[in-house]
C-alpha cells in the first residue's frame, strides 16, 4: 500500500486530539487536507490508520481521529470536557451570535465586549471557576485564556500576529455537531424558562 | 401642490441648490442633517436654502433638514440606487399596457391616435424589462446584506422570508409579462408592424428569459440562507438549553448527554498524549548539539557547579623534543630478494640479515606474515621440515 508523503505529519496533527481544517490560513494545514480531501488518499489513510487502531473521521471540512476500541478518557473526564466545551461555546455565541467556522476575534474585542455586556461579564466570571483562574484575574487576561484554550484545542488559530486577531477554524463545527447531538427530551425542555 | 411653473425653473432651482441636495443626498441614510451644516456648506448663504425650502425640495424639523421624499425618490429611480424592490410597479404597468394602450391601439380610427398609444407601450415595455432586471439585482444585494450585516436573528429570518415573498413576486411578474407578449396580446403585435416594437418585444423577452434563469440561483440563495439562519437559531436556542442544565448540574440526567459521550471515541476527549523517546547518545556526542546542550543548562539552576580540574603547566623537560628510533622490517625488501636467493623461505629467513638483532620467534613471525601477505606469489609446498620444535612448510617462490 502506498500511502502518501505526509501521512506522517498527518499522524502527528490528528493523534494529538488535533483537527485538519480546510479553512486554516496555515498553508501546510490546507495541503494536507487538500490530500485528504482526495478521496482515494483518504481510503488508502483510512485504511492505513484503521490497521493501527485509530479511525480516520471526516466531518464538514474537517478530519479528525477516534479510537477503534474504547477511549482512553473515561465518562467522567468526556463529561467534563464536553461541559467546558459547552460553557465555551455558549460563552462565544454571546459574545457574537455569529460566532461560526471563518469568524474573525480578537481577544481585545471580547474584553471590551464584556465591559458593556452584564450577561457575557457573567459567563466570563463562570468560565473562570471552569478554566481554574483566580478570581480577581482580569478581563482581559480571561479573553486571552480563553483565546488560547480554543486555539490549543485546534478550534481557532491565530490570523495575525501584529493585530492578535484570531480565526475560527471549521472545526470549530465539531463542537456545534456534538451539541446538536445531545437530546433534551420534550418534558425536559418545558422546564427551562425562556 | 405644484410649486413650479415651468420645467425651467425647477431645473434652475435644482442647479442652484446642486451642492446642498448632492450633500445631502449623500448622506440620506443617516437620520440627521442639521440646518448649520447646510448652512457653513452653503457658505452662509442662506437664500438658496430659502429658496430649496420654499418650494419644497428639502424640509425643515425643527434644525434637521431632509429632502422631500418625492425627490429622494427621484433621485434614486434616476441613479438606481433604491433598494426597495416594489412589484406592485410593474404589475400596474403590465395592466395599464394591456387594459388600456393595446386596448385603445386597437379602438383608434386615426393613425395619429394609433401612433400615440403605439408609443405608450412602447415606453412601458422597455421599462419592464428593465425594473425586472434591477428588482433582481436589488433583491440580491438585499439578501446578501440581511443575511451578512442583520444582528438580530428574528429580524434576519422574518427579512428574508420577506425577500422571498419579494421572489415570488418578480417570478409572478415575469410569468405575467410572458404571458402579456406570447398569449394576451397577440392581436395587438399582429396588427401594430412596427419595426421598433418587434425590436422591443424580442429584447423584452430575453431580458425576461434572463432573470428567469437569475432568479433560479437567488430562489437556492435565499433558501439556503434561511436554513441557515433558522439552523442558527436553533442551535443557540439548543446551546442556552444546555447551558441552563448545565448551570442547574441536571445535564447528566435530564439529556442523553453521556449516551452520546460513551459512543464517541473521538481523541479530541484525551488528554494531549506526550510521547517521551530517549535521547540518542550518539547524536549527542555531535558538535552542533552542544550549543543545545549549553542552552539547557542554562534554563537549569541546580546549584552545582562542576569543578573544573585545570592540568598543570608543562615543564622546560616536557618541551624538550626526544626522537626514538624503530628500525622497520620492510617485508617487500624482504621478498625480493627471495626469489634470487634459490632458498626455500623458512631457510632464507632464518638466515636473512636484517637490519637490526632479530630473535628467532621473531623470525618464524615473519614467516607466516610473509606467507599471508604474499600467498599468491609462492608456492606452498606439501613438504615439512622441523626445526626447534616448529614444524613448518617448505615455500618456494612460483
Amino acid at each position: 500500500m502506498n500511502v502518501p508523503r505526509q501521512t506522517g505529519e498527518i499522524f502527528e496533527l490528528l493523534s494529538k486530539g488535533q483537527f485538519i481544517c480546510s479553512n486554516s490560513s496555515d498553508s501546510h494545514i490546507s495541503k494536507l487536507c487538500e490530500i485528504l480531501d482526495d478521496s482515494e488518499n483518504f481510503e488508502i489513510l483510512y485504511e492505513y490508520f484503521y490497521s493501527i487502531n485509530f479511525i480516520l473521521e471526516k466531518g464538514d471540512e474537517y478530519y479528525n481521529f477516534s479510537r477503534k476500541n474504547e477511549s482512553k478518557a473515561d465518562l467522567e473526564r468526556k463529561l467534563e470536557t464536553a461541559c467546558k466545551w459547552i460553557d465555551i461555546v455558549d460563552f462565544f455565541k454571546t459574545f457574537d451570535n455569529a460566532f461560526a467556522s471563518g469568524y474573525s476575534f480578537s481577544p481585545a474585542r471580547i474584553a471590551v465586549e464584556i465591559s458593556v455586556q452584564a450577561v457575557l461579564k457573567n459567563k466570563a466570571d463562570g468560565l473562570k471557576s471552569v478554566l481554574k483562574m483566580d478570581e480577581k484575574t482580569p478581563y482581559q487576561e480571561v479573553a486571552n485564556k480563553i483565546v488560547e484554550l480554543l486555539c490549543k484545542e485546534g478550534f481557532a488559530e491565530i490570523e495575525n500576529e501584529i493585530l492578535k486577531s484570531f480565526k475560527v477554524l471549521s472545526s470549530f463545527k465539531y463542537l456545534e455537531e456534538l451539541i446538536n447531538n445531545i437530546n433534551i427530551p420534550e418534558e425536559v425542555k418545558h422546564e427551562i424558562p425562556e | 401642490m405644484n410649486h413650479f411653473n415651468s420645467i425651467r425653473e425647477l431645473l434652475n432651482t435644482l442647479s442652484r441648490g446642486h451642492k446642498l441636495l448632492a450633500e445631502m443626498f449623500e448622506q440620506r441614510k443617516s437620520l440627521h442633517y442639521r440646518y448649520e451644516l447646510a448652512l457653513e456648506l452653503m457658505d452662509g448663504n442662506e437664500d438658496v436654502i430659502k429658496l430649496l425650502l420654499s418650494k419644497n425640495i428639502i424640509r425643515q424639523n425643527g434644525s434637521l433638514l431632509e429632502l422631500d421624499d418625492n425627490f429622494l425618490k427621484f433621485f434614486e429611480e434616476i441613479l438606481e440606487v433604491n433598494e426597495e424592490i416594489n412589484t406592485s410597479y410593474i404589475n400596474e404597468n403590465i395592466r395599464q399596457v394591456k387594459d388600456e394602450y393595446m386596448l385603445y391601439f386597437l379602438q383608434a380610427t386615426t393613425d395619429s391616435e394609433r401612433f400615440k398609444y403605439l408609443k405608450a407601450v412602447k415606453s412601458a415595455l422597455r421599462k419592464i424589462g428593465r425594473i425586472t432586471m434591477r428588482n433582481i439585482v436589488d433583491l440580491n444585494r438585499n439578501i446578501e446584506n440581511a443575511f451578512k450585516t442583520e444582528p438580530t436573528y428574528k429580524i434576519k429570518l422574518s427579512k428574508l422570508e420577506n425577500y422571498k415573498l419579494k421572489l415570488e413576486a418578480i417570478q409572478q411578474m415575469i410569468v405575467q409579462s410572458e404571458k402579456l407578449l406570447n398569449e394576451d396580446a397577440l392581436t395587438f403585435f399582429k396588427t401594430a408592424t412596427d419595426e421598433e416594437l418587434k425590436y422591443i418585444k424580442t429584447e423584452l423577452i430575453l431580458d425576461l428569459t434572463e432573470s428567469r434563469q437569475n432568479l433560479i440561483e437567488t430562489r437556492k440563495q435565499i433558501i439556503e440562507y434561511i436554513n441557515q439562519v433558522k439552523y442558527q437559531s436553533k442551535f443557540i436556542e439548543k446551546l442556552r438549553q444546555l447551558k441552563y442544565l448545565r448551570d442547574q448540574f441536571e445535564i447528566k440526567h435530564k439529556t442523553n448527554i453521556i449516551e452520546v459521550l460513551s459512543k464517541t471515541h473521538s481523541l479530541a476527549f484525551e488528554a494531549k498524549p506526550f510521547y517521551s523517546l530517549k535521547l540518542s547518545l550518539e547524536s549527542l556526542q555531535q558538535e552542533d548539539i552542544r550549543k543545545i546542550i549549553k542552552k539547557v543548562i542554562n534554563n537549569y539552576h541546580t546549584g552545582i557547579s562542576p569543578r573544573k580540574f585545570v592540568a598543570e603547566n608543562l615543564s622546560a623537560v616536557d618541551l624538550k623534543v626526544e626522537t626514538e628510533k624503530e628500525i622497520h622490517i620492510n617485508l617487500y625488501e624482504v621478498k625480493r630478494n627471495f626469489k634470487t636467493s634459490g632458498k626455500h623461505l623458512f631457510d632464507y629467513i632464518n638466515e636473512y640479515e636484517f637490519p637490526r638483532e632479530v630473535s628467532f620467534a621473531e623470525r618464524v613471525t615473519i614467516y607466516c606474515q610473509m606467507i599471508s601477505i604474499f600467498e599468491d606469489e609462492f608456492v606452498i609446498s606439501e613438504n615439512f621440515e622441523l626445526q626447534d620444535k616448529i614444524e613448518y612448510a617448505l615455500v618456494y617462490p612460483k
